[in-house]
């Protein structure tokens, strides 16, 4: 099964109208000002699905969806925004539990009545959905399971996150389709087949990039004694111009390259401020005085950078059976939205949509999280899946030397 | 992306003056007491333009130098279709292109990988200023290139512009 990049951007068109027009009802009940910030489509593990969440706690509304598309759909607000839900819809009401169940749950309806209906019209076919249901739970907890994904480990999932005008919390919209409709719909979508994309070859290289994060999670350690582990590892699908937007305004500390060969493309490696001072430090073999972020710490930093990207970019080579050099790694310590803006800006040159490939490492015993982020490409990258060996994606563990 | 024109924002009674974000790629055009915010310019430009007369305020953020070379249909996505665009806003919100001012602020060359020439933040710069020097705009505040990001905050009843970095002092213009 084939799809295009036309198919994919039909569909993140789709469902991030879908969004607006939910965003625009809730705005008309409640007063409440938000704009839809970013809608991607991604690929991703059933277990990593709402990991974006974080550990807040969560309210929303539940609906199964059946027709032309099967699956589950959620809107959650962040629990504290129903107070102020309450309060736009039903001025001086007591905001007591149930109060605020209902206003969710009536905001919730509307909303993704509207989202539902946006989706059959497009697709000229019904889609049946069941009354809503009134969740909440703490991060992605909240999340429905999603459809069974039969023989597939992976699922697509639309997302669009909220913004709230003026505030910094957000809601987010998550729609779980079934893999095989959703496939098939999406391979129907495709126009041409000069640029298909095997559809199951993102899977593959969703595994393939989960290796290469294992990869330098086993560098960090290694260097650093930090016991970490590669958690997540998505390829989301976005116009290019959104792909700043999915970084926030936070600080962080880490390293850029280009990297050529087939794909060609970005990488960086990022650490929050003090996952930066954890891990510089545990390279270091004298205690600092300071706490805060030196220059010490960030020669740390753009070593370790390197030896990551190393190690994730030879996890790529070993399935692609390419050698794939990059530059020299180049520091970076500011703003996360400007510091993928020029990465994204310089693809932007070529193309009009963009595959960001993200993945993440973790660890409980410290203060400690990283985040790899592969700009490709895109059409290296569709290329090089075109010509990927189903069956090397397992050969990331391969001594190199077996290859090269 | 829609003008503000005052018949859509009766709540903002409050104190704080209503925050409008303008994303990557879009701009806003506002004839209320506002703010005009946009994050995260790296190599990106923000355009504030500014009616003094009337406190029309607005800003644009740009992300590509040239619209010709990538027609994708969104003007606001480029230093020239989109200067153009938010100087054709300015004058449907009543603002007189003749008396208009600018403001600009990133640009910034900050992980330019590009080899020879000159990167994206330069050429996004220059065709800013080509584009407000063909409309007889003058530049009365800048803050551009370097190696940081930068976000920025347009005071509509001001036309202060704020420059916020990660490491650096706040700027006003």
């Amino acid at each position: 099964m084939k799809i295009d990049v036309q198919s994919l951007d039909t569909f993140n068109r789709l469902a991030h109208e879908g969004a607006q027009e939910a965003t625009a009802s809730m705005a008309q009940m409640t007063g409440i000002d938000a704009t839809v910030d970013v809608t991607k489509i991604s690929l991703i593990d059933r277990a990593d699905i709402g990991e974006e969440l974080g550990a807040g706690s969560f309210v929303g509304v539940e609906f199964g969806f059946e027709g032309a598309l099967s699956g589950d759909t959620v809107l959650v607000f962040e629990r504290g925004q129903t107070e102020e839900i309450v309060e736009s819809m039903m001025p001086g009401a007591s905001t007591d539990d149930s109060m605020g169940q209902s206003a969710v749950q009536e905001v919730g309806n509307i909303m993704m009545s509207g989202f539902i209906d946006g989706w059959a019209e497009h697709l000229g076919a019904s889609i049946e959905h069941t009354p809503p249901g009134y969740i909440e739970g703490e991060g992605a907890e909240i999340l429905p399971d999603g459809p069974e994904t039969g023989e597939h480990d992976q699922l697509f999932v639309f997302r669009s996150e909220i913004g709230w005008e003026g505030e910094s919390v957000n809601f987010f919209i998550y729609m779980l389709p079934e893999y095989e409709p959703m496939a098939e719909l999406m391979a129907e979508y495709a126009e041409t087949d000069a640029d298909a994309i095997p559809i199951e070859k993102l899977a593959v290289f969703n595994q393939m990039t989960q290796q290469g994060t294992e990869r330098a999670a086993e560098n960090v350690q290694q260097m650093s004694g930090i016991e970490t582990e590669a958690e997540v590892s998505q390829i989301s699908f976005v116009p290019i111009e959104d792909v700043p937007r999915q970084f926030g305004e936070e600080t962080f500390v880490g390293t850029a390259v280009e990297f050529t060969g087939a794909p060609s493309g970005f990488l960086l490696v990022l650490f929050d401020e003090q996952s930066a001072i954890t891990v510089a430090e545990g390279l270091m073999p004298v205690e600092m005085d300071s706490d805060e972020l030196t220059e010490q710490h960030k020669m740390a930093i753009e070593e370790l950078g390197n030896i990551m990207t190393s190690g994730f970019v030879d996890g790529w080579a070993n399935v692609l059976q390419q050698s794939v050099d990059h530059t020299p790694p180049r520091l970076v310590h500011d703003m996360g939205r400007a510091i993928i803006d020029p990465l994204a800006a310089q693809l932007g040159q070529h193309q009009q949509h963009a595959f960001v490939i993200d993945s993440k490492m973790k660890t409980d015993e410290v203060e400690f999280e990283s985040e790899i982020h592969a700009l490709p490409n895109e059409q290296e990258l569709r290329e090089a899946l075109d010509e990927l060996d189903v069956e090397r994606a397992d050969k990331t563990d391969a001594d190199a030397g077996q290859i090269f | 992306m829609k003008v503000y024109d005052g018949s859509q924002t009766e709540q903002a009674t409050d104190s704080r003056p209503e925050r409008i974000k303008v994303g990557i790629a879009e701009y806003e055009v506002t004839t209320e007491t506002a703010e005009l915010t946009t994050s995260g310019l790296g190599s990106c430009v923000g355009v504030a333009l500014y009616h003094d007369p009337t406190n029309i305020a607005g800003l644009i953020h740009v992300m590509l130098p040239v619209a010709d070379e990538m027609d994708d249909g969104k003007p606001a996505k480029f230093a020239d279709t989109g200067t153009e665009l938010l100087i054709d806003e300015m004058e449907a919100a009543g603002a007189d292109a003749g008396e208009l001012e600018a403001k600009i602020a990133g640009g910034s060359d900050m992980l330019d990988f590009s080899e020879g020439g000159s990167g994206i933040g330069d050429r996004n710069i220059t065709q800013v200023r080509e584009t407000l020097t063909a409309a007889d705009i003058p530049i009365v505040g800048e803050d551009v290139g370097g190696d940081h990001g930068r976000s920025l905050r347009l005071e509509t009843e001001t036309g202060n512009l704020l420059v916020k970095s990660a490491n650096r002092e706040d700027q006003r213009l």
